[in-house]
């Protein structure tokens, strides 16, 4: 393990930032329809409990990585064998989202380059980071959050001024009832984006003042959640639920309507911005998690020595895990909630935690009967 | 050593990448097409014709001479196709830059292609493709086909795309019969089935031929001029017919779009003699259900100025303020009756009802969407309630007539 600490606020920050992420980006919910932004709120409510569930294991080993504890907890192959499994979840989540990244890119601004140079950019920059370790990253973060969250206001101000905003589109609030609603909730945004906050379970021992994780934690799911709904809330009712529905990216539509006094318009660059923020702050941590997972799993004494391989896997991941933008959109949104979210983020975290607590209760029991 | 090696190694490859010129166009290798006119040919083929800046005429040199420039401000380039993707991958075969679409501000629609096969089949391209904006705004060429439209040329504005929406722009403002819509709004209305798109006409005033001459500009009433024409109504994504006038109003008042206009009322024997100017309106529609039935309550609030009198009126007197804001409820409200019955015998829900009840009937409205607009809008009452105001009467009370008036007899 590194012996690095990341003051509580920064821990924060990356979380804020980490949920806004991708999530930001895509059509999220859509499945609700004008509902959207409930579903969001529903889904964060639900992420809590999620966030309870991996804060109640670090409460049990509040100075181990998962991939430490899994061991103690089924024992060294079981366990070496889950930590292995979660760090390929972990490179492949960096992947993802790695692709996101480039495809948009591509998509709305660069369409004669190739996806490889796109990718390659935005991977050279994070292996350097995150070579120089957990702390770099933090920092980078307090300061892309401070410009994130001006461009989020500015961008927020210039929508309202320039009357886009439409809230019949946001009526009729639950037309077909709570039901479709709490179906995307189950499906989709109860892992998309919150559930994506397993990843950390590896960043919990690095933060200085373990008291304050489960506040702070809870704090930056609250507010990424809202942050989110008010997004989806804006764009639905800025394109309406046919054309958010519609958009690869709903918030570049709404940022490309924009118009203030004939002459603030065409403001992609605010999209462009929170895009590759988002992409740095969620492809590093995810980066980090599977760097410090391996070097504590393989027991390599220099973890700054794995970026530049690790790096260049998942740069060359991110190329060929789908062939098309479409296909991999699906996968992200239909098949890997059910293949990969549930039992990464949801199942075996609880199951881990069961384990734990009879563990401990049972040499609790042990150390107060008189032997 | 090795480290430096390897630093300098990579310092030298960031001088590719740092110019990021990957995919770069100078400003002079781009042909920046303010408008797109589209037509099908009588093959079933699109003709596209692209309005693109001529930048050395537009700028400088032109104040000095007027319209005695030897060229003209745009040229005009026209492809075929299948699509509107191979249209304009083919016009490059006449054009010498590279066309871009970012600046595109006005597509104009052919009439007999929005009559026969509707936009729906056009609107795909514009929304998928990164660099054409749907905040572009949408005219149909009323009247001619979109290819002369996007042809003609204009004064003041050396752009005809520019003139053309501002012109709609002003129009709206000031008189409240047409209706400035950008290409996301005419989505949203073909999308919803409770509500059908609109969208303005522009025609072309006097000859098409004449309207692309520069000679035409060197006049001071020039014989060809562009200007807004009707209220374009859509059903399905068909044009069906175009509204002028009152009946164009009334659907603005309707869809609660009217910004400022004049209403004139008659007073004792003479017909519209005073003016009445809007300043500002809010038009409010709720459903009602009755009997499964919905019914629109439509309430509108109108403030404004008195402009013009032309019968001797006291205005004094607040009874006669009364009176005179009576009489302009009276002709808003038999506006917004005339054009909603006339929606409702084209079975085209242009005033947006639909949504209305979709809003706030969400459950019945299940019930209705699937033939709201043939079977159940033309059935919907509506009762329609107007508020006016009169605030002021500019810098004089009573009207210089009345005086004058009396000293003759």
């Amino acid at each position: 393990m590194e012996k690095v600490k990341i003051s509580s606020m920064q821990f924060f920050i990356l979380i804020v930032l980490f949920e806004h992420g991708s999530a930001l980006l895509i059509p999220l919910a859509m499945d609700a329809k004008q509902d959207a932004w409930l579903a969001i709120l529903l889904g964060m409510f639900g992420s809590l409990l999620l966030y309870l569930i991996y804060y109640g294991l670090y409460r049990y080993y509040p100075n181990m990585l998962p991939t430490e504890y899994m061991q103690k907890l089924l024992g060294k192959v079981l366990g070496s064998v889950l930590a292995f499994l979660y760090l390929l979840h972990f490179s492949y989540a960096a992947a993802r989202v790695l692709r996101d990244f480039g495809e948009m890119l591509l998509t709305f601004g660069y369409p004669d380059s190739p996806l490889f140079v796109v990718n390659a950019m935005l991977m050279l920059l994070i292996v350097y980071t995150v070579h120089k370790g957990l702390e770099v990253v933090a920092r980078a973060g307090e300061l892309m959050f401070i410009l994130m969250y001006i461009l989020a206001v500015a961008g927020f101000v210039l929508i309202f001024v320039s009357g886009l905003i439409d809230f019949s589109s946001l009526k009729p609030i639950l037309e077909d009832g709570i039901w479709p609603v709490l179906k995307t909730v189950a499906t989709q945004t109860l892992y998309i984006p919150y559930g994506e906050a397993v990843v950390f379970t590896m960043i919990f021992p690095y933060v200085k003042d373990p008291k304050k994780v489960k506040l702070v934690g809870l704090c930056g799911i609250v507010l990424s959640g809202i942050n989110l709904a008010i997004t989806m809330a804006i764009n639905v009712s800025v394109l309406g639920v046919g054309l958010t529905n519609r958009s690869v990216f709903p918030l570049l539509s709404t940022v490309e309507s924009i118009r203030v006094a004939d002459f603030l318009e065409r403001l992609d660059v605010f999209f462009m911005i929170a895009l590759v923020i988002g992409g740095f702050v969620k492809i590093s941590v995810f980066f980090y998690a599977v760097i410090a997972g391996l070097s504590t799993l393989f027991k390599v004494k220099r973890p700054s020595a794995l970026t530049y391989p690790v790096g260049t896997v998942i740069l060359f991941f991110s190329l060929t895990i789908a062939s098309n933008f479409q296909e991999h959109l699906k996968e992200g949104l239909t098949i890997m909630p059910v293949l990969l979210f549930i039992p990464f983020h949801v199942v075996i975290p609880l199951t881990l935690l069961c384990i734990a607590f009879i563990k401990h209760r049972i040499k609790k029991t042990k150390a107060l009967q008189p032997s | 050593m090795m480290r430096k090696g390897l630093l300098c190694t990579i310092m030298a490859f960031s001088i590719c990448i740092l110019s990021s010129c990957w995919s770069s166009k100078e400003l002079t290798d781009l042909a920046i097409v303010a408008a797109m006119g589209i037509d099908k040919t009588k093959d079933g083929q699109y003709q596209i014709t692209l309005q693109i800046i001529n930048p050395g005429n537009v700028a400088g040199g032109l104040q000095g001479g007027g319209g005695g420039t030897q060229s003209p401000s745009v040229s005009v380039y026209g492809a075929k196709g299948a699509n509107l993707v191979e249209a304009s991958r083919r016009a490059s075969s006449t054009v010498s830059r590279r066309l871009y679409y970012a600046h595109t501000n006005l597509i104009v629609i052919g009439e007999s292609l929005a009559r026969t096969e509707g936009i729906d089949v056009i609107i795909d391209a514009i929304d998928r493709d990164p660099e054409f904006r749907i905040t572009s705004d949408m005219v149909i060429a009323n009247g001619v086909k979109a290819s002369s439209f996007v042809k003609s040329l204009t004064p003041i504005d050396k752009i005809p795309a520019n003139k053309v929406l501002k012109t709609l722009e002003l129009t709206e403002q000031k008189w409240g019969e047409h209706m400035k819509v950008s290409a996301q709004e005419v989505m949203k209305n073909l999308e919803s089935p409770g509500s059908q798109a609109l969208m303005s006409g522009f025609g072309i005033r006097g000859s098409a031929q004449k309207a692309q001459t520069l000679q035409n500009l060197q006049q001071t009433a020039p014989e060809s001029t562009l200007r807004a024409e009707g209220l374009g109504m859509f059903k399905d994504g068909k044009l069906i017919t175009f509204l002028y006038g009152k009946k164009a109003r009334g659907v603005m008042w309707l869809r609660d779009k009217v910004q400022g206009t004049d209403v004139n009322i008659s007073w004792k024997d003479k017909k519209k003699a005073i003016a009445y100017q809007v300043v500002r309106q809010r038009t409010n529609v709720r459903a009602n259900m009755v009997n499964g039935k919905p019914k629109m309550i439509v309430r509108t609030r109108v403030e404004g100025d008195i402009g013009e009198i032309e019968v001797p009126v006291d205005i004094k007197n607040p009874f006669v303020i009364l009176d005179i804001e009576k009489k302009i409820e009276a002709a808003i409200e038999k506006e917004i009756k005339e054009s909603f019955m006339f929606a409702q015998k084209k079975q085209t829900d242009v005033v947006g009802f639909g949504e209305v009840v979709h809003e706030n009937y969400p459950r019945q409205w299940k019930r209705l969407q699937h033939e709201w607009s043939d079977v159940y809008f033309p059935e919907v009452e509506m009762d329609v309630k107007v508020e006016a105001y009169v605030r002021r009467a500019g810098l004089r009370n009573k009207s210089f007539m009345s005086d004058a008036v009396k000293q003759r007899q």
